[in-house]
């Protein structure tokens, strides 16, 4: 339970945060008008792969969105932390082992991930009365959350700048969550951008989370994701172990 | 308590600590003096673990600080010179986060003590943002106290203070100093050091470059100095430096101007030693 200070640390400052306006906006704004305007504008006439929009779209935005929220709460807190505020020096000068530093931002970021998908699968319920998801979604849903917090802790460390941060989410995660099947299926893209979406970790999060069980499709999505979480988790534990001003 | 060897940090080519060797013995108050730029936070970051040494060695209580980290972790706490606390969170929350990293138990009784002592128990549930610059810095001073460290480091504990709050500091300082706490501070003020500490580092450009009391440093370079204005109204005051009064007033004697003698203090210490201002 090493871990459990550095949690409670970020679940507090989250709380403040939470009755904030602008986490409000810049979290879920976007996320539920993509699920309105989208739902409303094309659910009732489109169908993919035999199954209507609407249930295509929610899973999409649900990951969608706990990968933004993991990744830009856990890497904006970390980097402002370290290099505006100075407030992550005092968890790096605890006592505390690197791995207990990692787990603990890395569980703060799933809550915050969590939330925010958990918004908008209850508008998909609410507004749509649609609830297409299984266990195995939920199983595509965590290891989503465990990457991109893992991802937030690397980037959070590594950039140099605050302003940084915006080239990440803009060159990378923005790019990420329009090309890898949230909104309509990779299948119809060209060869080539096929080729550069297997290589995205939100494609393998949206193959799994629309799926209905445990089959042989899934084996290779929840191999990818463990495997890119694992990495990312030992980068991020191993830059918290070096880190040096 | 606290020894280093050759402790050496390079920021790419540029040299911030040159080969610095010192030894702090246990329940000594120490201050490394020196103007901005000399080195003086590289080197308190590098003593914390928040710094790799480039080169050279660092022991706390016989502990090797990169080898050991986490024991050492244990022992010391910062004090740092930018407030590094959660500002969102209020005085009391600090304070509970901070004892719950450093594993404190039942941290509660001592956190209301600690804020007592601190005079900021009145403050407990203010939001950290809002106190005053003295008030964040005994914040600061109250949550490093929370872990019982055996060693504080202060950086600049009164930098931008008003006077009379920079006196609070010090009063609060002593009253760590007389609970047996070893203390490595760093300052540009030359009251400061003089008044606090037991033993002063004069560090210029990275290099330590004398060592010793208050009193021996100032007898080094003499314990009077003869100020002589510029005779020709440009303003300026040579200080000539002089081994006891008798020689003081001879150079006087010898002077046109009028001329002021004062006993020596370390801002001579230090110009002697360097030709810079601390003070800057």
């Amino acid at each position: 339970m090493n871990w459990y200070p550095v949690f409670y640390r970020e679940m507090l400052l989250f709380k403040k945060k939470l009755c904030k306006l602008g986490y409000v906006f810049s979290s879920l704004l976007f996320p539920v008008l993509y699920l309105v305007a989208f739902g409303m504008g094309l659910g009732r006439r489109v169908n993919i792969e035999g199954t209507g929009y609407i249930e295509f779209l929610i899973p999409g935005i649900a990951a969608m969105t706990s990968m933004t929220n993991s990744y830009n709460l856990v890497s904006n807190s970390l980097s402002m932390g370290r290099l505006f505020f100075k407030s992550f020096q005092v968890v790096i000068q605890s006592p505390l082992p690197h791995f207990s530093i990692m787990t603990g931002i890395v569980f703060s970021g799933i809550v915050k991930g969590a939330l925010a998908s958990a918004v908008i699968v209850l508008a998909g319920l609410i507004i749509f009365r649609a609830f297409p998801f299984s266990l195995v979604s939920f199983l595509g849903l965590l290891l989503n959350l465990i990457l991109f917090s893992s991802m937030g802790v690397v980037a959070g460390l590594l950039i140099r700048y605050p302003e940084d941060n915006a080239i990440y989410t803009n060159f990378f995660i923005m790019p990420m969550a329009f090309f890898s099947g949230t909104f309509f299926p990779v299948d119809n893209l060209p060869a080539a951008v096929k080729g550069i979406i297997m290589f995205l970790p939100l494609h393998y999060t949206n193959i799994l989370i629309r799926s209905d069980e445990l089959s042989k499709e899934v084996i290779l999505p929840i191999s990818v994701l463990l495997a890119v979480s694992i990495t990312l988790f030992l980068c991020g534990a191993k830059l918290i172990k070096n880190y040096s001003e | 308590m606290i020894r280093t060897e050759n402790l050496t940090k390079y920021y790419g080519s540029k040299c911030a600590v040159n080969s610095v060797s010192f030894n702090i013995r246990k329940g000594e108050v120490f201050a490394l003096l020196g103007p901005n730029g000399a080195g003086k936070t590289t080197t308190i970051k590098m003593l914390t673990t928040l710094s790799r040494p480039t080169e050279g060695k660092i022991f706390i209580n016989n502990l090797d600080v990169v080898v050991d980290q986490l024991k050492v972790k244990r022992l010391v706490a910062v004090v740092p010179q930018v407030g590094n606390f959660d500002r969102e969170l209020s005085v009391y929350e600090n304070m509970l986060v901070y004892g719950m990293l450093y594993g404190v138990k039942e941290p509660g009784p001592k956190i209301e003590k600690n804020l007592d002592a601190l005079g900021l128990l009145k403050e407990r549930d203010t939001i950290a943002e809002v106190l005053s610059g003295g008030m964040q810095r005994r914040l600061l001073i109250a949550k490093a106290l929370l872990s019982e460290p055996d060693v504080l480091f202060l950086d600049e504990p009164t930098v931008g203070l008003d006077p009379h709050v920079r006196r609070e500091i010090w009063d609060i300082i002593r009253n760590i100093r007389n609970n047996g706490k070893t203390i490595l501070m760093t300052t540009h003020y030359i009251e400061e050091a003089e008044m606090l500490c037991d033993r002063i580092g004069i560090l210029s450009h990275g290099s330590l470059i004398a060592i010793d009391t208050p009193g021996n440093l100032k007898d080094n370079i003499g314990r009077y100095v003869v100020e002589i204005p510029s005779s020709n109204g440009s303003g300026r005051t040579e200080r000539v430096i002089c081994r006891d009064r008798a020689e003081a007033e001879e150079t006087a004697r010898r002077s046109d101007n009028r001329v002021v003698i004062r006993p020596a203090n370390l801002e001579d210490v230090f110009i002697q030693l360097t030709g810079e201002m601390v003070e800057g």
